[in-house]
């Protein structure tokens, strides 16, 4: 008989929830970062120089043309054997920095690999989604702000990039869900996220059904609330525009 | 006192008749001639295929031969997975198991286990001079293979140490090359072989003490007590003329591609 009935002890729900933290604090950080790396190279796309524009354009070729998988190995596994050995001595051990009552812990080498591996990948598509943006705001708005007397900084600032942000929004947070769901791949360089534990408390428990169905809930619900926070953000961005 | 003898009596008649109706096992294999064994096929060096005669050969098979032998009968191999092990026995599809069967309470449930021939247990590897002994396994990042007993033990038995589990050996021991664990876990023959294929091996090193003690036993069908003691005499007897020691030798022996000290003997008291 296959057993369904019963739920999963505390200590393995506390492993979930510890993953959970894990997942959300990794997606998180993945998110601020490849946004921010991915409106620089949306910006370099669009550079006067062409050196710059073919460095972009390469970098996407390269990220968003091989499996996440892949990558993660190659930025923990292969990378590590190319630093020096006091260097992963250092990554590897625990560090702690101390700014008053706060303690902050150095996250474990397999955070900081998942997380630069998936911020790697993850500022191609926000990086080409910004570009989309960019390009979807007609050039008659240029020549406008020009006729205004705008520099081309302060009409990037003021007119083009709220404009291109409305636009790049959705498919943006399209790429933030992404982000969460993509960060299940980092259980294979052992990073501890909601999978790994689910796999964990599977193979202690032999509670399938539960383990699996719990972290599928986890996922589905933070991904709901990133589509809620999309619908609020649209929200607030139609009753701006109407209002000026 | 009568009525008892009178039980007894149809008691043993009835005992004497079951004995009949489904005949016994050995008496089968003797009067076919023919010994079925379950090996793996794809698990060095307890039973992989050789390459060049396209056999199945190794430790197993090796054990499974000499007690073909001892009873004077053809050995016929089957190939089996972990998975059918119990199956291929509780089905009749064959006589005996020899696939580095773990005698578990479980699945004594299920099959009955001749008195253990091999022994393994949960060992680590480490860079050389890093792990002399367990306690030093608390301070340590230990890499594992998910899901394995072995990492279950470490973390039951060294709460403090770190474990980063890995989806197969492979990728631990890349992890230990590269740094990113001082030690990884797994059975003690399977580490011998992952060792054995490393170019740099002169840096490692398995640490000569198991966490767990592991014992392999041969698979037999429950309800056959005379099949099991022949197989539980046939072993004693390698063990006694030295042949089980050869055997053992030649797979896990210090010329062998995987050297493992043999630190049990078929009859050897067994530890927890």
């Amino acid at each position: 008989m296959v057993q369904v009935n019963g739920w999963l002890a505390p200590k393995y729900l506390l492993w979930l929830w510890h993953g959970f933290g894990i997942t959300l604090g990794l997606a998180a950080t993945v998110a601020l970062s490849a946004t921010a790396l991915g409106l620089v190279l949306a910006m370099m796309r669009r550079a006067r120089w062409s050196w710059l524009r073919w460095l972009a354009a390469s970098y996407v070729l390269v990220f968003r043309n091989s499996p996440l998988l892949v990558q993660l190995l190659f930025w923990y596994f292969g990378v590590a054997t190319l630093l020096p050995e006091t260097a992963m001595t250092w990554l590897n051990a625990a560090h702690t920095l101390s700014i008053g009552p706060v303690t902050l812990g150095w996250p474990s080498f397999e955070f900081v690999a998942g997380w630069f591996g998936l911020t790697c990948y993850s500022t191609a598509f926000i990086g080409e989604e910004f570009r989309a943006g960019l390009r979807g705001v007609p050039g008659g708005q240029y020549h406008a702000a020009a006729a205004l007397g705008l520099g081309p900084f302060t009409a990037m600032r003021y007119v083009i990039l709220p404009q291109a942000l409305r636009i790049a929004l959705p498919p943006l947070f399209g790429q933030y869900m992404n982000i969460v769901k993509n960060s299940s791949l980092t259980m294979a360089i052992g990073l501890a996220e909601l999978s790994y534990a689910s796999r964990q408390v599977d193979t202690e428990t032999f509670k399938t059904f539960q383990a699996f169905g719990a972290a599928t809930v986890l996922y589905i619900a933070t991904i709901a609330l990133i589509e809620v926070a999309l619908a609020v953000f649209q929200h607030r961005g139609a009753r701006m525009s109407h209002r000026s | 006192m009568k009525k008892n003898s009178l039980i007894a009596a149809v008691l043993g008649l009835l005992l004497s008749m079951s004995g009949v109706a489904h005949a016994d096992r050995l008496d089968q294999i003797k009067s076919a001639g023919v010994l079925r064994v379950a090996t793996f096929d794809s698990n060095p060096p307890f039973g992989f295929v050789d390459p060049k005669t396209n056999q199945i050969v190794g430790l197993d098979l090796d054990y499974a031969k000499a007690v073909a032998a001892k009873l004077g009968v053809k050995l016929e191999v089957q190939a089996t997975n972990p998975a059918n092990r119990i199956a291929f026995l509780t089905s009749n599809k064959v006589d005996l198991v020899f696939a580095n069967f773990t005698i578990t309470d479980e699945r004594k449930k299920e099959v009955d286990f001749s008195t253990p021939y091999f022994a393994s247990g949960t060992q680590f590897i480490a860079k050389k001079g890093v792990l002399t002994q367990p306690a030093q396994l608390n301070s340590l990042r230990i890499g594992a293979d998910k899901g394995t007993t072995n990492e279950q033990q470490v973390r039951a038995q060294f709460p403090n140490a770190t474990i980063v589990a890995y989806d197969d050996t492979p990728f631990a021991f890349a992890a230990l090359r590269t740094g990113n664990v001082q030690a990884i876990t797994q059975d003690g023959p399977k580490l011998v072989a992952l060792l054995a294929k490393v170019p740099d091996r002169d840096k490692y090193e398995i640490p000569p003490f198991t966490i767990s003690n592991d014992y392999e036993g041969v698979g037999v069908p429950k309800g056959e007590p005379r099949l099991l003691a022949a197989v539980n005499e046939t072993l004693k007897g390698l063990e006694a003329d030295g042949s089980a020691a050869s055997i053992y030798d030649q797979w896990f022996g210090p010329k062998s591609a995987a050297p493992l000290p043999r630190l049990f003997k078929i009859g050897d008291p067994q530890k927890s």
